[in-house]
C-alpha cells in the first residue's frame, strides 16, 4: 500500500475534525482515517448537552476569561494553565467555525447560536442543537471529510504500532470484513480512538466500544499515559443501564431528590445546587445512598432526577430524548414522574500524554480527543467541555500532524511482522487449553472498578482491586474465542478490546492507589484533603520492560494560583 | 406507561430468537438457528442477542455499539420490521409473532449480506456522497471562525427533525423501490439531501437538486410511506421527498426534466377540467388538498414510468368543478407562500 502522510485512528469528532484541518492545511496529503466503527456511530455521537464557548450570545457578560477560570478551578488545579488558554479562546472560532460549515446549532431570539447553563460553569456558554449536539457535530464533520475526499477505512481494528526503535513506521490494522492484518505504513500517526470508561462496564454510560484502544496501543508501544486515576462519575446515569441523562435536564432546571422529598444539593453545594460539578454531585448522591437517604429497588439503589415540575411542553421540546430513553430503558414518562438515576462512569479524564499541540513523546505519533490527555481538564472535565476539547485540539493536532509529515519518512512494515501481528491477534482462537468466557471476565473487571476503584476509593479497597485486575489478565490468558471464521469476527474483537481495557485498568487502579489525596474526581477517604504540597502534579504511566512504571510531571502553571475549591 | 418496572420484575417467559445465520466462508446458503432464553419483562432485543453471544454462541454475528439508540449499529428485522434491536423492547415484539413464542431475526433487506445479520452500509455512504450530502458553505475558508451566519428559529426548526437521523439504514431496508432498483437514491439519502436544500447556509442547492431530478432520484419513488412508518426516530420523510419534488417543480433548472414537466401539465390540466384520473382514490382517502399537495406530482411520475395504470378515458366537466377551482388555486397560493417563506 502507498505511504499515508496521516493516517488518523478514529473517526469521531476528535478524528475527523483531525482529517479535516489536515485536508484543509495541504490537500496534495494522502490522508486517510481509520474507525472500527463508520465514523457516524462514535461515541460523539451521544453527547447530548453541548459544547462550551464565551460567545457571549446568552450572558452578555460572558468572557473568555471567565471561561478559563471556570476550568482550571473545575479541574482542582490540576489542568496545565497554558492548554486551557488555547482551549477557551479557541472556543468561540470553533463553534463559529462549525456553524459556517452546517452544524444545525439550536438559536436564540436574535438568530445567535443559543447557549444553556452547565455545570461548573458561571454563565450560561453551552452551546447546543437540542439535546442532539454531539450527534449533529459528528453528522457535520463526517459529512465535510466526505466532501473534502478524506480516504475512510470503515471497520478497520487498530491493533499496533509498528515501532522501529524510538520511530513509528505506521500502523497495523485488522480488516473487520475479511479479517486480514494489514499494513499502514505512516509519516504520521493521530489516534483519536475515544475514552476507556467502558472498563467500568454496566456501570457506564460509554458505548460497547469505548475500550482505550488507541491509548492502550500507545501503552504498549512506549508511549506514556498521564492522569489515568482519574475518571469522572457522572451524577444521573440511569439505574438499570448506567446510560446517561444528560446535565441539559439539570440545567434546564430539574430537581435532584432523595427519599425524604428534599432537594438535597442544598447539603452539598448551597448556591449552584443542581449545577454544581460533576464530582461534587456524584459524591453527594452516592453519600446520600451510603447514608440510607436513597431509594431501594431489585435493579439497585438510586434517587430521584425530577423534571417533573418543568411542564409537559419544556421536556418535549427541550428534552426529547431524555424522555425517550427514560421511557424506553427505565419505563418512566419524566413528565409524569420522577427518573431513577445513580453516578455512572462517565469521562475520562487521562490519557496519553501530549504537548499542547497533540505531540507524544514518539514522533510522528499524536493523540488529540479523548484518548489523550494534553491536559485541559486536569482531575475533573466541566460538562461541555469535552466536546470542545475533541474539536480544538483534534483540529491543532491534524495541522501539526499534516505540517510535520514532511519531516518524517515512512516506515515499511514488512510481511513477517505483519504474520507475526496475525498470529499475535489469533493466539487465543479454539486452542485446547483455552476456556475462558471473554462475558465473565469483562463483567468481573466492571464489577471490581465500580466497587473497587470507584466514586470512594480507599488503600485496602484499591489493593483489592489491583490483585483483582492481576487476577483477571491472569486468566485473560486463557480465555477462549469461539468463533473461527474470518469475515466480521466480533467475537475476536471483543476478546482484543477486553485485552485493551485490562491494561489500562491496570494503570488506572495503580495511580489511584499511589495518589494518596482527593482532587476532583479522584476522592480517598484515607485521605480526604486536597495535598498541593505532595501531590500537585500529574501521574506518569509507562510500560518499562513489560511492566508498569508511575512517575510523574509538573503542573503548567499561570494566572491563577492554587486555591482550594468550593461551589 | 407509568406503573414503575419493578413489579414486574418476577415476569419471565421462555423466548426463541429465531436467527439468520450466513457466514460466506462457509455456507453456500443461508438458514435460522433456534436460541431458547428465559427473557424478563424490560428486556431489549440487543441485550436478548448479546446473551445468546455470550452464554449459548460466541459466533452469531451482529453489529451494536452505544445500546442506546443513538449510533444506528443494530438495525435488522425482527419479526419482519426493520428497527433498532437496542430500543426494542422483547414484550412488546412477543406480541406480534407469527408463531407463538418465536422472535424472527433477519438482516436488513437492500443493502449487500456481509455476515449474519450484518449488511454493507458502503452503498448509503456512496449515495450521500454522490447526492453532495453536506453544506457546501456561502462562506469561504478563509473566512470561518470569525462570525456566526445568523439563522432563524423557524429556519432551524425547519431541517430539525431531518438531522436526527442516524443513518440506521432501516427505512432503506423496508423502501419499495429499492428492492427492484438497488441504484435508486434511497429515502434516508432523499432525507439528508432535503436537510442541505432547505438551509441557507449551503451554496449548491441547484446542483444537488439538478442530480435528484435524474434517474434513479426523487421522482422514482412510489410515495408508499413505507420508508416513514419504519423510521426509527420517526421522522417525517415524506414531508421531505414532497419538499424536493415541489423544489423541483418550482425551480428554474429543474423544470426541463420530464417529472417536473408532466407535473405541470397535470396541475394545469386539473385546474381547467377538473378530471383527477388516477388520483381520485388518494382524494377519497385523504381529501382533496391534501392530494394536491401531496400526490399529484409523484401520480404523474408514477404514470410516465407505467407503475399504475394509464389514466382512465376523460370525464367532462363535474358540477362541483367551480368549487373545486377556486379551492385548487387557494391551495397553491398556499403552497407558493409556503415556498416563499421557505427560500427565506
Ligand atoms: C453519554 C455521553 C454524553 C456526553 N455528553 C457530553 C456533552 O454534553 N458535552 C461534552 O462536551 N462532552 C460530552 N461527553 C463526552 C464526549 O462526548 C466525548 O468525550 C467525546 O465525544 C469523545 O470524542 P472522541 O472523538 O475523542 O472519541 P469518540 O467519539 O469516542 O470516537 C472514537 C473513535 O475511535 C475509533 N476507534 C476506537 N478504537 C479503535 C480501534 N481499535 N481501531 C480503529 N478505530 C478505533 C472509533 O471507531 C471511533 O470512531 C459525553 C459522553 C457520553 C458518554
Ligand atoms: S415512499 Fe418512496 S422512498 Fe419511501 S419507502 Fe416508498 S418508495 Fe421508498
Ligand atoms: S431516516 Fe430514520 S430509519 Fe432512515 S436511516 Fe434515518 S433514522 Fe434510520
Ligand atoms: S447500538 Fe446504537 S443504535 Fe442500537
Amino acid at each position: 500500500m502507498k505511504p499515508f502522510d496521516v493516517v488518523v485512528v478514529g473517526g469521531g469528532g476528535a478524528g475527523l475534525y483531525a482529517a479535516m484541518e489536515a485536508m484543509k492545511t495541504n490537500p496534495s496529503l494522502n490522508i486517510a482515517v481509520l474507525s472500527k466503527v463508520y465514523p457516524n456511530r462514535s461515541h460523539t455521537s451521544a453527547a447530548q448537552g453541548g459544547a462550551n464557548a464565551a460567545l457571549a450570545n446568552k450572558a452578555k457578560d460572558d468572557t473568555v476569561e471567565m471561561h478559563i477560570f471556570d476550568t482550571i478551578k473545575g479541574s482542582d488545579y490540576l489542568a496545565d494553565q497554558d492548554a486551557v488558554d488555547v482551549l477557551c479562546s479557541e472556543a468561540p472560532k470553533i463553534i463559529r467555525e462549525l456553524d459556517n460549515i452546517g452544524t444545525p446549532w439550536s438559536r436564540m431570539d436574535d438568530n445567535t447560536i443559543a447557549q444553556r447553563p452547565f455545570g461548573g460553569a458561571g454563565r450560561p456558554r453551552c452551546c447546543y442543537c437540542s439535546d442532539k449536539t454531539g450527534h449533529t457535530i459528528l453528522q457535520t464533520l463526517y459529512e465535510q471529510c466526505l466532501k473534502k475526499g478524506v480516504i475512510f477505512f470503515n471497520e478497520y481494528f487498530a491493533l499496533n504500532l509498528s515501532v522501529n526503535g524510538s520511530r513509528s513506521r505506521g500502523l497495523i490494522a485488522m480488516n473487520m470484513k475479511t479479517g486480514k492484518v494489514e499494513a499502514f505504513p505512516a509519516r504520521t500517526v493521530i489516534f483519536a480512538t475515544g475514552g476507556h470508561s467502558k472498563m467500568y462496564w454496566n456501570r457506564s454510560s460509554n458505548a460497547a466500544g469505548n475500550t482505550g484502544d488507541g491509548q492502550a496501543i500507545a501503552y504498549r508501544a512506549g508511549i506514556p499515559l498521564k492522569d489515568m486515576e482519574f475518571v469522572q462519575f457522572h451524577p444521573t446515569g440511569l439505574r438499570k443501564s448506567g446510560l446517561l441523562i444528560t446535565e441539559g435536564a439539570r440545567g434546564e432546571g430539574g430537581y435532584l431528590v432523595n427519599r425524604d422529598g428534599e432537594r438535597f444539593m442544598a447539603r452539598y453545594a448551597k448556591e449552584k445546587m443542581e449545577l454544581g460539578p460533576r464530582d461534587l454531585v456524584s459524591r453527594s448522591i452516592e453519600t446520600e445512598i451510603l447514608e440510607g437517604r436513597g431509594f431501594d429497588s431489585p435493579a439497585g439503589k438510586y434517587i430521584h432526577l425530577d423534571l417533573t415540575h418543568l411542564g409537559a411542553d419544556l421536556i418535549k421540546s427541550r428534552l426529547p430524548q431524555i424522555r425517550e430513553m427514560s421511557m424506553q430503558f427505565e419505563g418512566v414518562d419524566p413528565i409524569e414522574e420522577p427518573i431513577p438515576v445513580r453516578p455512572t462512569a462517565h469521562y475520562s479524564m487521562g490519557g496519553i500524554d501530549t504537548d499542547n499541540f497533540g505531540r507524544t513523546v514518539m514522533d510522528g505519533v499524536y493523540a488529540a480527543g479523548e484518548c489523550a490527555c494534553v491536559s485541559v481538564h486536569g482531575a475533573n472535565r466541566l460538562g461541555g467541555n469535552s466536546l470542545l476539547d475533541i474539536l480544538v485540539f483534534g483540529r491543532i493536532a491534524g495541522r501539526m500532524a499534516a505540517e510535520e509529515s514532511g519531516k518524517f519518512e515512512p516506515g515499511i512494515i514488512s510481511d513477517a511482522e505483519l504474520k507475526e501481528q496475525l498470529a499475535a491477534t489469533r493466539s487465543n482462537m479454539q486452542s485446547s487449553g483455552h476456556f475462558e468466557r471473554y462475558g465473565a471476565l469483562r463483567e468481573e473487571l466492571g464489577q471490581t472498578l465500580a466497587i473497587n476503584v470507584g466514586i470512594f476509593r480507599e488503600s485496602s479497597l484499591l489493593q483489592q482491586g489491583i490483585r483483582d485486575i492481576a487476577e483477571l489478565k491472569e486468566r485473560f490468558k486463557k480465555v477462549r474465542v469461539f468463533d473461527s471464521s474470518d469475515v466480521f469476527n466480533t467475537n475476536l474483537m471483543q476478546v482484543l478490546e477486553l485485552k485493551n481495557m485490562l491494561d489500562l485498568a491496570e494503570t488506572v487502579a495503580a495511580g489511584a492507589y499511589a495518589r494518596e489525596e482527593s482532587r476532583g474526581s479522584h476522592t480517598r477517604t484515607d485521605f480526604p484533603v486536597r495535598d498541593d504540597a505532595k501531590w500537585h502534579k500529574h501521574s506518569v504511566a509507562t510500560l518499562v520492560n513489560g511492566t508498569l512504571s508511575l512517575g510523574e510531571k509538573p503542573v503548567t502553571m499561570g494566572r491563577y494560583e492554587l486555591q482550594e475549591r468550593t461551589y | 406507561m407509568t406503573v414503575s418496572t419493578d413489579q414486574h420484575k418476577e415476569e419471565k417467559k421462555d423466548v426463541t430468537f429465531r436467527v439468520f445465520r450466513f457466514n460466506p466462508q462457509v455456507d453456500s446458503k443461508p438458514y435460522f438457528d433456534d436460541y431458547k432464553i428465559p427473557v424478563e419483562r424490560g428486556i431489549t432485543v440487543l441485550r436478548s442477542l448479546n446473551y445468546i453471544k455470550e452464554h449459548i454462541d460466541a459466533s452469531v454475528s451482529f453489529r451494536a455499539f452505544c445500546q442506546a439508540g443513538i449510533c444506528g449499529s443494530c438495525s435488522m428485522r425482527i419479526n419482519g420490521l426493520s428497527q433498532l434491536a437496542c430500543t426494542t423492547q422483547v414484550w412488546d415484539v412477543l406480541a406480534k409473532c407469527r408463531e407463538e413464542g418465536i422472535i424472527k431475526i433477519e438482516p436488513l433487506r437492500n443493502l449487500p449480506l456481509i455476515k449474519d445479520l450484518i449488511v454493507d452500509m458502503d452503498p448509503l455512504v456512496d449515495k450521500m456522497r454522490h447526492y453532495s450530502n453536506w453544506v457546501d458553505s456561502t462562506m469561504a475558508e478563509s473566512e470561518m471562525g470569525k462570525k456566526e451566519f445568523l439563522v432563524s428559529e423557524e429556519e432551524f426548526l425547519r431541517y430539525d427533525k431531518a438531522t436526527d437521523c442516524i443513518l440506521c439504514a432501516s427505512c432503506v431496508s423496508e423502501c419499495s423501490i429499492l428492492r427492484a432498483n438497488k441504484d435508486y437514491v434511497s429515502p434516508a439519502v432523499l432525507l439528508k439531501s432535503y436537510r442541505m436544500n432547505v438551509d441557507s447556509r449551503d451554496g449548491i442547492h441547484d446542483l444537488r437538486l439538478a442530480e435528484l431530478v435524474k434517474d434513479h432520484g426523487v421522482w422514482d419513488c412510489t410515495h408508499c410511506y413505507r420508508c416513514q412508518e419504519s423510521c426509527v426516530k420517526s421522522i417525517p420523510i415524506m414531508d421531505a421527498i414532497h419538499g424536493i419534488r415541489e423544489d423541483a417543480i418550482e425551480c428554474r433548472g429543474a423544470k426541463d426534466t420530464s417529472g417536473a414537466k408532466h407535473a405541470e401539465a397535470f396541475m394545469e390540466d386539473i385546474e381547467k377540467k377538473g378530471k383527477l384520473v388516477e388520483a381520485t382514490l388518494p382524494i377519497r382517502t385523504n381529501g382533496v388538498v391534501w392530494t394536491l399537495q401531496n400526490l399529484l406530482p409523484m401520480a404523474v411520475k408514477m404514470i410516465m414510468k407505467r407503475r399504475t395504470p394509464p389514466p382512465p378515458p376523460l370525464v367532462k366537466s363535474s358540477k362541483g368543478i367551480k368549487v373545486f377551482r377556486a379551492m385548487f388555486r387557494e391551495m397553491s397560493e398556499h403552497v407558493k407562500q409556503d415556498q416563499k417563506s421557505h427560500k427565506k
